[in-house]
């Protein structure tokens, strides 16, 4: 459990390098790096541009729609903060990079590789987070 | 050809019986593994000077070398990915002895993963390792499982390829085939029926029940020695023909979802392509193989990634028997770890040896090379073991 309250969020386990994720999230931002070299986008944070090497990066906020390209519902065991069935999906968003986010709250059969779908920020307890809707 | 291929031979294994509670410490399956492989072999364990696990066990190796009466230990390693790690041990054995860093190298798992704790329970409220971090980015969805990233890559999978779950079913019923005649399986005479794997509950859709591993209790040892040595005893040398880890580039653990190919594959390719570079061998030269089952969906595109048959084609390949003793690629005729245990790939790495002796209960006749691949969907390992 990392305490990371004095960094501008309260997700669970991050270190300096996923904190502007989670941060983009308290102002309702979904945001991906921007390598400041080569112009490379990625969702999966990291320090150094799996392109060019560089670490110098810029958030960049994604508009927030995508198309499911793969995903998943959860059933055993139980998850915390979840109720199960929970579908997931793997979203390829429309700037190009993928992103995993929640779908709870839409029914498991109404997920499918090719749907579209945009982003709905929601809060779990005293988390920003986000998750996905059917378009 | 390089220089580790055949240079050093498995001249031992030993194992504990497998269970969902094994009634005492992970050290003292430990010892016994190791003991009994040491036995197998005929080498004292005063001679042993070098041991290699995973980072995920728990027992250290001067509490293992101390209980074994060890006099002097130089050469200790441990390889990190749980399940995708199975080969490294054994290709750090085989580099230390070819380097003269050790001569009577032990590699050993063993865990209480049943009885004392669980792997298939949710990851989260972690400490923020590099590798946590982005359990916890997944898990921020609900990603928190094994089955789960697991049943992610492989949705994509069975969309590109067509592959159903009813084709996940004759791995898992096969499985239990095999499973159903070796005393040491959970399945031990308890074979399943391709109903039985399309009633059984979801974990992950589309991973179901019958998809999954068990989760078992147990230790397995293996003793690498010089191949010359290994002549000179009193099993037949198990050669390493080959031993690779892969990790190509977007590998992530457990979450390589941002690369072109999602499937649990590209780290296997690498494997593989080195396994048959520094063998001369060729898929076509397999008589059989132990592919890793986490979740017995991911046998398809590991068959694939390692060469047995094209993209896409495996389903086929299942479907028309080859996987059963009599066809092009017999493997994990222990049962697999959906059929006999879960001893994070090292009870296959026994079965290999078996079968490579002519000792297994159900062997494969004439086996002169196998392949023997680790965890998938992270950084992995393999090897290629055979007989002269």
């Amino acid at each position: 459990m990392t305490d990371a309250s004095a960094r501008g969020h309260n997700a669970p386990c991050s270190n300096r390098d996923f904190d502007f994720f989670y941060r983009g999230l308290e102002d309702e931002r979904l945001l991906v790096q921007r390598c400041a070299r080569c112009n490379q986008l990625r969702s999966l944070p990291s320090p150094g541009c799996e392109s060019c090497g560089s670490l110098d990066w810029e958030p960049l906020p994604l508009a927030g729609e995508g198309e499911v390209y793969s995903y998943v519902t959860h059933y055993h065991p139980p998850l915390p903060g979840f109720a199960a069935p929970h579908p997931m999906a793997l979203v390829t968003m429309d700037e190009g990079v993928r992103l995993l986010g929640a779908m709870d709250g839409t029914d498991p059969a109404d997920v499918a590789i090719g749907r579209r779908v945009r982003v709905e920020f929601v809060r779990r307890e005293n988390v920003a987070a986000f998750r996905f809707r059917n378009l | 050809m390089t220089t580790i291929s055949n240079k050093t031979a498995i001249a031992g294994y030993g194992a504990t019986e497998f269970s969902k509670n094994s009634g005492r410490s992970e050290l003292r399956l430990a010892v016994e593994a190791t003991l009994g492989a040491l036995a197998d072999a005929g080498i004292d364990p005063s001679e042993v000077d070098g041991m290699s696990s995973f980072t995920m066990d728990n027992n250290s190796e001067q509490e293992i070398f101390r209980a074994i009466g060890g006099k002097d230990l130089k050469f200790f390693t441990r390889i990190p990915q749980g399940g995708g790690g199975t080969l490294g041990p054994v290709q750090q054995a085989a580099m230390a002895i070819i380097t003269g860093i050790a001569n009577v190298v032990v590699v050993y798992r063993a865990m209480n993963e049943r009885s004392e704790y669980r792997f298939g329970q949710p990851m989260h409220s972690l400490p923020p390792t590099s590798d946590n971090v982005i359990f916890a980015y997944h898990g921020f969805a609900g990603l928190m499982t094994p089955a789960a990233m697991l049943g992610l890559m492989m949705r994509r999978y069975m969309h590109e390829t067509g592959a159903t779950s009813l084709d996940f079913a004759n791995y898992a019923v096969l499985a239990r085939k095999y499973a159903s005649t070796n005393p040491n399986a959970f399945y031990y005479g308890k074979p399943i029926t391709v109903e039985d794997h399309q009633t059984s509950r979801m974990v992950a859709d589309p991973l179901r029940l019958l998809d999954c591993c068990q989760e078992s209790d147990g230790g397995v040892a293996l003793v690498i020695v010089s191949a010359e040595r290994a002549r000179d005893l009193r099993q037949k040398p198990v050669y390493i023909r080959a031993a690779a880890q892969g990790s190509p580039k977007g590998t992530v653990s457990l979450g390589g979802f941002y690369k072109d190919n999602v499937w649990p594959f590209d780290e296997c390719a690498a494997a593989g392509r080195q396994l048959y570079a520094q063998s001369g061998l060729s898929p076509a030269d397999l008589d059989a193989a132990i592919i890793y089952d986490h979740f017995g969906p991911t046998v398809f595109p590991g068959l694939e990634a390692y060469g047995f048959c094209a993209k896409g084609e495996a389903k086929d390949f299942v479907k028309d028997g080859h996987l059963e003793i009599g066809g092009k690629l017999p493997i994990n005729m222990h049962g697999g770890q959906l059929g006999e245990a879960y001893i994070h790939g090292m009870n296959g790495v026994a079965e290999a040896v078996r079968q490579l002796r002519g000792s297994a209960v159900n062997q494969v006749p004439g086996v002169r090379n196998m392949l023997v691949t680790a965890g998938s969907g992270l950084p992995t390992s393999a090897a290629i073991l055979g007989v002269d």
